[in-house]
């Protein structure tokens, strides 16, 4: 696993790394950069798991590179010392924000909300960014009827009827978006409100029929759980 | 708008009093007085006797309860006879041995009531004229009921005083106001000068209701009347030209001098129409000066071509001799109503200033406690008390110093260039201990009687640490020199490190804000501030130039 950590303090970088390496033990591989343009190269060159990324550095506004930087795979965890915009960072997408002054308790938390598949109970994401040939595109969570596993991307189907691609994967996906969502079937999650009814196939095959008559399939595993909500 | 209504029912409150005036004056007397005859009646003996009749007839009197009084205007000294009746004297005659004693130009006489009938009758004015006898005035009779020539001056003076008192005092202010002022305005002085000259004037006018002024020193009032009228002629136009900030002053100012100074040669002697051209050649520059600055949109501009064509109006339509006083006054208000539009903006002005004041050390105190310093700092500091303690309470003790310094220069503008140098190496301490990079301080030429805005390098050296990189080995150097030139003194702040890149050219950012508002703050415009990209680093000057 690699893990960035922008942070233009070396002392705080340090002690980011120090508590990063306590929690991830001997699996993370940590970088370090301590300005926007080297952190930008790095994430340009190798492909990286988790950001730790400080939102003013030396005098920039990270608020510039976090919007190009939430489209990516990897997952963003902001640690800064401006509280007032975590509400902000939230809607662009971020795992968690860590606000200076920090302690292990609070990094690790964050780490556990990323290690672990839970979804995000805080903040409401409300926006998701999508790259667009070299512009960022910010596509409004209602938009989203339901997403699609395809590869390693995947595929959010608009209420327009369009199709966006996004970096990130399924598992990335579910745990930053809100409760209004819900993974049907390992490569479905779906907007809850476009929900008709469930329907059951000849050979016990599971579909969710939706409010536009589209039918999507309902993992096995999901069945359960999924009838339990509808009723 | 409520001041354009005060206007309205200012003036109209002016003509009101003028009318009433007008009315009153009204004779109650009708009569008919032969005036051909006295106007050329001196001898060209050298005793100066003369001896003028004057054929009169009274027609009608509205009231015989009150006597009826006689109102003799003449130079010399002289017995006045009605009907052969002596009825009353003037100064005394020059007899032989015994020289003239004056009397007045105006004088009143009360006519025994037995004698003022209905009919023809003859005044008769025996007496002798020493002087001023080249000015050939004639002798001029007027009959009024006895107690309207002595109350009529008193209506008039009542209102004249009114004037001049209002104008006494306004001067009075004015000048106060110009000695206690720190700014020293010299529309401030101006107007003082010219409320205490139009006061003068009209105490100068109507004193010959209070003096018995010898007719030898009659024209004396005059002229002075006329140079006051001179004084104030180029000291309105003059006025407005500063307050409306006209363009061609000393143009316009020679033009009007030169014309004022031919209105007097031509009318030389004619002292009632030198004072009235005089007015006409003022309000005619005034009003060119109110028009130009009515197009060019300045305050108060309109106000004051409206007074000045209302007190055009009033010199048409009233006698000349309150026409000219109530055409002054309608100027000097619209000069007092403009001098308050002045001292509002002043006013707002100041409140501004005060206002950035205290935004600025707002500025100051939030340096230490917005979230960017405060909260990294914190951060680094639990670090440094975690993995190092005693450390730590180093670093602690560097935060509360420059807690302490902040603290105490957070009110002043201007503070002692040391305590400046203070606050600084305390900040480097700190942003030592979270950067974990070495800096440097150096001074050179410093003189520590200077003073600086607070926490100006304090800026620029914030501004130092953030864009400069890490070196790979030794400091990061601070190098403050101080140079004083033949009109300036110059602060150079060089940065030795290597810049990063930076993506906006953000020489305007909220430091340099700071930085600029703080010199404007204490020094006007009197300053140049530059910051630059040098070879070994970044280079930052302030020059502070001499007060003109």
């Amino acid at each position: 696993m690699k893990i960035l950590i922008i942070e233009d303090e070396a002392r705080i970088a340090k002690r980011i790394e120090r508590m990063t390496r306590d929690f991830f033990d001997r699996d993370a591989q940590i970088l370090l950069c301590d300005s926007v343009e080297n952190g930008l190269n790095t994430i340009e060159k190798q492909s990286i798991d988790l950001l730790l990324l400080d939102l003013n550095l030396n005098g920039e506004n990270g608020f510039d590179v976090l919007q190009t930087i939430v489209a990516r795979s990897f997952q963003t965890i902001i640690i800064s010392a401006y509280t007032d915009r975590a509400i902000t960072a939230f809607q662009y997408g971020v795992l968690d924000f860590v606000p200076k002054p920090f302690d292990a308790n609070r990094l690790t938390q964050a780490f556990i909300r990323f290690t672990t598949p839970e979804k995000n109970s805080g903040q409401e994401i409300q926006f998701l960014a999508v790259k667009k040939a070299r512009n960022i595109k910010l596509i409004a969570i209602n938009d989203i009827r339901y997403i699609k596993g395809a590869g390693i991307y995947t595929e959010l189907h608009l209420s327009s009827g369009r199709i966006e691609l996004h970096d990130k994967s399924m598992e990335s996906l579910e745990k930053l978006l809100p409760s209004t969502f819900e993974r049907i079937h390992k490569s479905y999650i779906l907007r809850w409100e476009e929900v008709d009814k469930l329907v059951v196939e000849a050979g016990g095959k599971y579909n969710m029929l939706l409010k536009n008559s589209e039918l999507l399939p309902v993992g096995r595993s999901k069945y359960k759980e999924i009838k339990q909500k509808l009723i | 708008m409520y001041r354009s209504t005060f206007f309205t029912v200012l003036l109209v409150l002016l003509f009101t009093s003028c009318k009433q005036y007008t009315e009153y004056v009204k004779s109650d007397v009708t009569y008919y007085v032969d005036d051909d005859k006295p106007q050329d009646f001196l001898g060209q003996s050298a005793d100066s006797i003369f001896k003028v009749y004057i054929d009169v007839e009274l027609i009608s009197r509205e009231s015989t309860s009150y006597p009826l009084g006689l109102q003799v205007n003449g130079f010399g000294a002289f017995d006045v006879y009605w009907d052969g009746f002596l009825v009353g004297s003037n100064g005394k005659m020059a007899k032989s041995g015994r020289a003239e004693i004056p009397g007045t130009e105006m004088t009143y006489y009360q006519i025994p009531e037995n004698l003022a009938k209905i009919g023809k009758h003859t005044v008769t004015v025996i007496g002798t004229q020493a002087d001023l006898r080249e000015s050939r005035r004639g002798i001029k009779v007027k009959l009024e009921s006895y107690l309207r020539l002595h109350r009529a001056p008193l209506i008039v003076m009542s209102f004249m005083n009114l004037m001049a008192g209002a104008f006494l005092i306004a001067s009075i202010y004015y000048f106060f106001l110009y000695i206690n002022s720190t700014r020293k305005e010299a529309t401030v002085l101006l107007f003082g000068i010219i409320c205490l000259l139009f006061f003068c004037l009209l105490i100068i006018e109507y004193i010959k209701f209070y003096i018995d002024i010898p007719y030898t020193n009659f024209y004396n009032r005059l002229q002075i009347v006329g140079l006051l009228t001179f004084v104030i002629s180029i000291l309105v136009p003059w006025y407005f030209m500063l307050q409306f900030d006209f363009k061609k002053k000393k143009l316009l100012l020679f033009l009007l001098l030169i014309s004022l100074l031919t209105i007097y040669i031509i009318w030389y002697g004619h002292y009632d129409f030198t004072a009235i051209y005089f007015s006409y050649a003022m309000c005619a520059v005034s009003i060119i000066i109110a028009i130009d600055a009515t197009i060019r949109k300045i305050k108060g501009g309109l106000i004051v071509v409206v007074g000045l064509l209302a007190s055009v109006i009033v010199n048409k339509f009233i006698f000349y001799d309150f026409g000219l006083f109530i055409a002054f006054t309608i100027i000097v208000l619209s000069m007092l109503y403009l001098h308050t539009i002045r001292a509002k903006a002043l006013e707002e002005a100041h409140n501004a200033s005060l206002l950035l004041s205290s935004r600025l050390q707002l500025e100051l105190v939030k340096k230490n406690i917005q979230p960017h310093f405060l909260r990294n700092t914190l951060t680094s500091l639990i670090d440094w008390i975690e993995e190092s303690p005693q450390q730590g309470v180093v670093f602690i003790r560097a935060l509360a110093d420059e807690f302490d310094i902040m603290n105490s220069i957070s009110e002043d503008t201007l503070i002692p260039i040391q305590r400046e140098i203070e606050l600084c190496r305390k900040h480097l301490d700190i942003m030592s201990f979270r950067k974990e990079i070495c800096y440097t301080w150096e001074e050179k030429n410093i003189d520590p009687n200077e003073e600086i805005p607070p926490a100006v390098i304090h800026t620029i050296i914030e501004n130092g640490i953030t864009h400069s990189l890490p070196p790979k080995k030794g400091c990061i150097t601070f190098s403050l020199s101080f140079s004083r030139e033949k009109n300036h003194k110059q602060y150079t702040l060089l940065t030795m490190a290597e810049n990063r890149n930076r993506k906006k050219e953000n020489s305007n950012g909220t430091g340099f804000k700071y930085i600029k508002a703080r010199l404007n703050e204490s020094y006007g415009s009197n300053w140049h501030f530059e910051s630059f990209a040098v070879e070994k680093g970044w280079c930052t000057t302030i020059k502070i130039f001499d007060k003109k």
